[in-house]
């Protein structure tokens, strides 16, 4: 609305009329009040308080406002923010949203100030590429998250099997074993698999050399259909059909709870879901002893497959005020000590190759698996497909048997290819 | 007409209270619309405004969108899933309005029955439903309903109604409607009995014993007795239900963990999602303007004779 | 009164039977009275249930609660899911931002929806169905289509995340409905009380306020438990309004118990019993004025 867009562009002007960033070079002399919205259980709050300590020393004279938010509607509640006049200076930003809000322009293009930023020539490939739209840089790397398979080490030995299965092959014939050594328990799975955990479904599409769509010429294209794609979904419908009980129409947010009832022998999950899982609050604490972790085996023998890269991304809003003060909490947020601190206290995989070393115990499979990653087509679409459940809604109808694959990844692919190019 | 009583004109004041009644109603409320304009004014031209235009993400930052005229409109009737969501939402609003008005009719009568102390409790028990916020009681229930740990399936299993374990309630859309219906429902009972319970109240008891000597049967009394004098009320309660039920977005959005495939949509989650999901705000405002001329249409009757009972009253 | 001579056949034909055994009549109404008392009970467990497993839950240990053969009695019984929930940053805050925004709303809507109310109600004036239209028409919004204008249009006065706006917000959303009850309950105060009041020497307004008033009173409690619950409960707009988490309201804070891996049910059905009771207590409080005025309101139109 005019009256609206003309009150939003004069107070933008006027904001950014009082900034302060720039006029100086002295830290010291920097005022103003810095807005950081992260993700609730995102980061500890001893490294947030940490961190902002740091920033404190350097610029005495800002304020910083760390704001926790809550997961639920996010998407909307950042539409609205970067739609008013004084979005957040600094968001966490999903890694598979980056694009949409850059595209947009809701982000600040940082490309020049790359270098200013701790291990930027290090960064995990696949999260620099969620930063990255049509060649310039939007975002910094935050942290990552890298899925592999839990199991339980006393439910293997019981049903005789000495070693994680080393290829797609030997999970099945190992979750068979299991099948059959608990065929007393009707609520058992070997491998637990709720049928809308498209995450976990990813990795079997890679490793067959299938992928959600490539694009040439500007033009992307849907290839969940082509016949890599498809062998990579059959293998896990085998799979899922065989070895778990899970809600074929359900999501994974309740794996951990369930595994930690104890009819479970593994699950595809984070890192970090080890601590939900032995968890005094939901979790069992005595299962602690009994966990172990392998990356998800790709069906050639002795290799890994490929995972899907989740994480967050820093972002500064193109609106803040305060664009350089952004900039420079994100170099301190993001900085080795800083960095170190979120693996080492957080748990969660660092953004640098560099600091892939801290990885401990199981931590250390998860982050490996980080090493062997992809990511989601690279488009401002690509949100949009996410938010229309296409793939979902696909493993729902071969996992239930609706739809043959070819008929279902056929129509995913017509619906990505339309999505992805604009369409609707 | 029953409202010249309170006219003016009809009043036997003097001249001075005659001109200052004239504008008095005016005053009194002016308050009241200049509060529901002031704030919903704008919003509300703004989001027919926008139905008429391309409106994404990068058009909402800049506050620049591009009008399209009627295109809006033109995709969305044109769209088999509109037609599909909004034949479901209206049988859906039609089950849900019909089940509350008969259920909650029925409570409020066995409420007259009882005693005391099992009044009390059931009270009790329709405000402790009614206090309960939408975002914690439909959580409860998405566990109660759950395919592994829900206690619904559990329960049945246990009865011999058949083998529950590992029952998925939203496999079939139906089946999940059924459930989505229930939760509705449950969540409207206490307004509704609440409210027509205090009707049932005011229904003088010398009238309904008359009936009774005349030999009309309960059935008969509730139809001849008691409905009529409670008709303005189920107008009100009727004409509300629909709204509420026709709108209705939390349900099967939380049940179906935020992530509803298309088969349940109701035509506020269909305008939410072009708005919020595909980022097609032009779109999702012109669902929602269409919404509210469906619903207009179909409470027209309703709010015809409710406004024409408060025109008599 | 038309009473089909069929059924007046019935009814004869059942009291003369009746006459016969008195005894047996007693026996047949207790035994009624009984079966209704039955229903009612079970009624009223059906409809609790959920509440139940809610308040049940939140006193399990965390192991206790996602079992697959549910218990239905938390043994043992544990408070360390209440001490969790309000160990939980910004709890009071959270808490004291509800109240101010539900009290200070509550106090604004009354005032002008009995303004409104008693204009609509007591006078006819030109415009007058278009304006009760307009008051039914207003309610068929979708809220949620109104998340965007109504935060641009607070962005522009510098009420995005502060407590006025989001009580802005409510009062628009809750005035129509409130005007709507309470004109009802001012239709239904017979104007001849306030006429003879003013032969006897009051003025106008000071009939009004001496004998309408007090008649309207528990339609204003009627109306105020209504909006208070709306208001109390209402999550999205709170939370797409208020970003910093010492400004949410108490439904964003039960939002914080859901994370990226499901709920936290101990916590979270301890947190919503505990964010439950004020409204319940304010509610039986008041329950005996809210049956008493909304029958005077709701009769009569």
């Amino acid at each position: 609305m005019g009256v609206i867009g003309v009150g939003v562009a004069l107070l933008a002007a006027a904001c950014g009329g009082n900034s302060s960033s720039g006029n100086s070079n002295n830290p010291a002399n920097e005022t103003g009040t810095l807005t950081i919205w992260l993700m609730n259980g995102s980061a500890p709050q001893s490294v947030v308080d940490g961190v902002n300590a740091d920033f404190k020393a350097k610029y005495p004279n800002v304020t910083v406002n760390v704001e926790l938010q809550q997961w639920g509607d996010i998407g909307t509640k950042l539409d609205t923010a970067y739609a008013g006049s004084s979005p957040p200076d600094v968001v966490e930003l999903g890694n598979t949203l980056v694009a949409k809000y850059a595209a947009a322009g809701a982000l600040e293009d940082i490309s020049g100030k790359k270098a200013s930023f701790d291990n930027s020539s290090t960064w995990l490939q696949s999260l620099t590429d969620s930063c990255t739209v049509n060649g310039k840089l939007y975002c910094v790397p935050y942290y990552a998250g890298s899925r592999a398979i839990i199991y339980r080490t006393d439910l293997f030995a019981a049903a005789g099997i000495t070693a994680p299965p080393t290829s797609m092959d030997q999970l099945l014939a190992d979750g068979q074993k299991l099948m059959t050594a608990n065929s007393s328990d009707p609520n058992f799975s070997a491998l637990y698999f709720p049928g809308k955990y498209w995450y976990a479904a990813l990795p079997f599409v890679w490793d067959f050399g299938g992928d959600i769509a490539t694009q040439s010429g500007g033009k992307w294209s849907g290839s969940l259909n082509s016949s890599s794609s498809q062998q990579g979904l059959t293998t896990l419908a085998n799979l899922v059909s065989k070895l778990s009980r899970a809600d074929k129409t359900g999501d994974e947010a309740k794996q951990d709870a369930a595994f930690a009832q104890g009819h479970i022998a593994m699950i595809i999950a984070n890192g970090w879901e080890v601590g939900v899982i032995t968890s005094a609050t939901g979790g069992n604490p005595a299962l602690a002893s009994k966990l172990g972790a392998f990356p998800i085996p790709s069906h050639n023998a002795g290799q890994q497959a490929p995972v899907f890269l989740g994480g967050s991304d820093l972002g500064v809003a193109a609106k803040s005020a305060h664009r350089d003060l952004a900039n420079a909490w994100i170099q301190t947020f993001t900085n080795q000590k800083n960095m170190t601190q979120m693996a080492t206290v957080g748990g969660v995989i660092p953004n640098t190759t560099s600091l892939l070393g801290l990885g401990q115990g199981l931590n250390a499979v998860f982050y490996n698996a980080a090493k062997n990653s992809k990511f989601v087509p690279n488009s401002e679409n690509w949100a949009n497909v996410e938010n229309a459940n296409v793939i979902p809604d696909m493993l729902v109808k071969i996992f239930t048997g609706q739809q043959a694959i070819p008929d279902a990844t056929a129509a995913a692919s017509t619906k990505i290819t339309s999505i992805l190019n604009g369409g609707g | 007409m029953a409202t010249a009583i309170a006219t003016p004109e009809l009043e036997p004041a003097s001249t001075r209270i005659h001109q200052r009644s004239r504008l008095l109603p005016y005053a009194l409320i002016a308050p009241g619309i200049a509060v529901i304009g002031g704030i919903l004014a704008v919003p509300l031209g703004w989001l027919v405004w926008i139905s008429f235009q391309h409106y994404g993400l990068k058009e909402l930052i800049n506050h620049q969108g591009e009008w399209v005229g009627l295109n809006n409109y033109r995709t969305i009737l044109a769209d088999p899933l509109f037609h599909q969501v909004l034949v479901r939402s209206l049988l859906f609003t039609f089950a849900c309005v019909a089940l509350t008005v008969a259920l909650s009719t029925l409570i409020a009568m066995l409420l007259q029955r009882v005693r005391r102390l099992v009044r009390v409790t059931l009270m009790s028990a329709l405000v402790f439903v009614w206090a309960t916020p939408v975002i914690v009681s439909v959580d409860i229930w998405q566990w109660m309903f759950d395919y592994e740990f829900g206690v619904i399936n559990y329960v049945l299993t246990q009865l011999h109604l058949g083998n529950f374990i590992h029952h998925n309630w939203f496999d079939n859309p139906l089946q999940g409607w059924a459930v989505v219906t229930v939760i509705v429902v449950w969540g409207a009972i206490p307004f509704v009995t609440i409210t027509l319970f205090a009707g049932l109240l005011q229904v003088p008891a010398d009238i309904v014993d008359a009936a009774h000597v005349d030999g009309a049967g309960p059935w008969q009394r509730f139809w001849h007795v008691t409905a009529p004098m409670l008709k303005p009320l189920f107008l009100i309660v009727i004409c509300l239900s629909t709204i509420w039920d026709f709108g209705v977005f939390n349900q099967p959005y939380v049940l179906l963990n935020e992530r509803p495939s298309a088969d349940y949509f109701t035509i506020a989650i269909y305008s939410y999602r072009e708005s919020f999901g595909v980022t097609q705000y032009g779109l999702g405002a012109a669902i929602a303007v269409l919404m509210v001329l469906i619903l207009i249409v179909v409470t027209l009757f309703y709010v015809r004779e409710t406004v024409r009972v408060a025109e008599i009253a | 009164m038309i009473i089909p001579r069929a059924a007046q056949g019935v009814q004869v034909s059942r009291t003369k039977s009746a006459a016969g055994a008195v005894s047996f009549a007693g026996l047949w109404h207790r035994s009624r009275q009984l079966l209704f008392d039955a229903l009612g009970l079970a009624i009223a467990a059906l409809m609790l249930f959920p509440i139940y497993w809610m308040v049940a839950t939140a006193f399990k240990p965390g192991r206790e609660i996602l079992t697959l053969t549910p218990t239905w009695f938390p043994s043992p019984i544990t408070l360390q899911n209440f001490q969790d929930a309000i160990a939980r940053p910004f709890f009071l805050d959270d808490v004291r931002n509800s109240l101010t925004i539900v009290g200070v709303m509550l106090v604004l809507a009354l005032a002008v929806g009995f303004l409104a109310a008693v204009g609509a109600a007591r006078f006819g004036f030109r415009g007058r169905t278009t304006y009760l239209v307009m008051i039914i028409g207003v309610q068929m919004v979708p809220l949620n289509a109104l998340i965007i204008p109504l935060y641009l249009t607070l962005d522009n006065v510098g009420l995005v995340d502060a407590l006025p706006g989001v009580i802005a917000v409510y009062l628009a959303a809750v005035l129509p409905f409130m005007i709507w009850t309470l004109r009802g309950f001012v239709a239904n105060i017979p104007l001849e009380l306030e006429e003879s009041a003013m032969i006897d020497g009051s003025s106008r307004f000071g009939a009004f306020w001496r004998i309408t008033f007090p008649l309207v009173a528990p339609g204003l409690v009627a109306t105020a438990i209504f909006s208070c619950i709306q208001a109390w409960n209402e999550y999205i707009i709170a939370y797409v309004l208020l970003s910093s988490p010492s400004n949410q309201t108490i439904t964003v804070w039960l939002a914080s118990f859901t994370t990226n891996h499901g709920p936290q049910w101990g916590p979270l059905m301890a947190g919503a019993t505990i964010t439950g009771l004020p409204v319940v207590a304010f509610f039986l409080l008041l329950q005996r004025y809210l049956v008493g005025g909304l029958t005077a309101g709701s009769v009569k139109g």
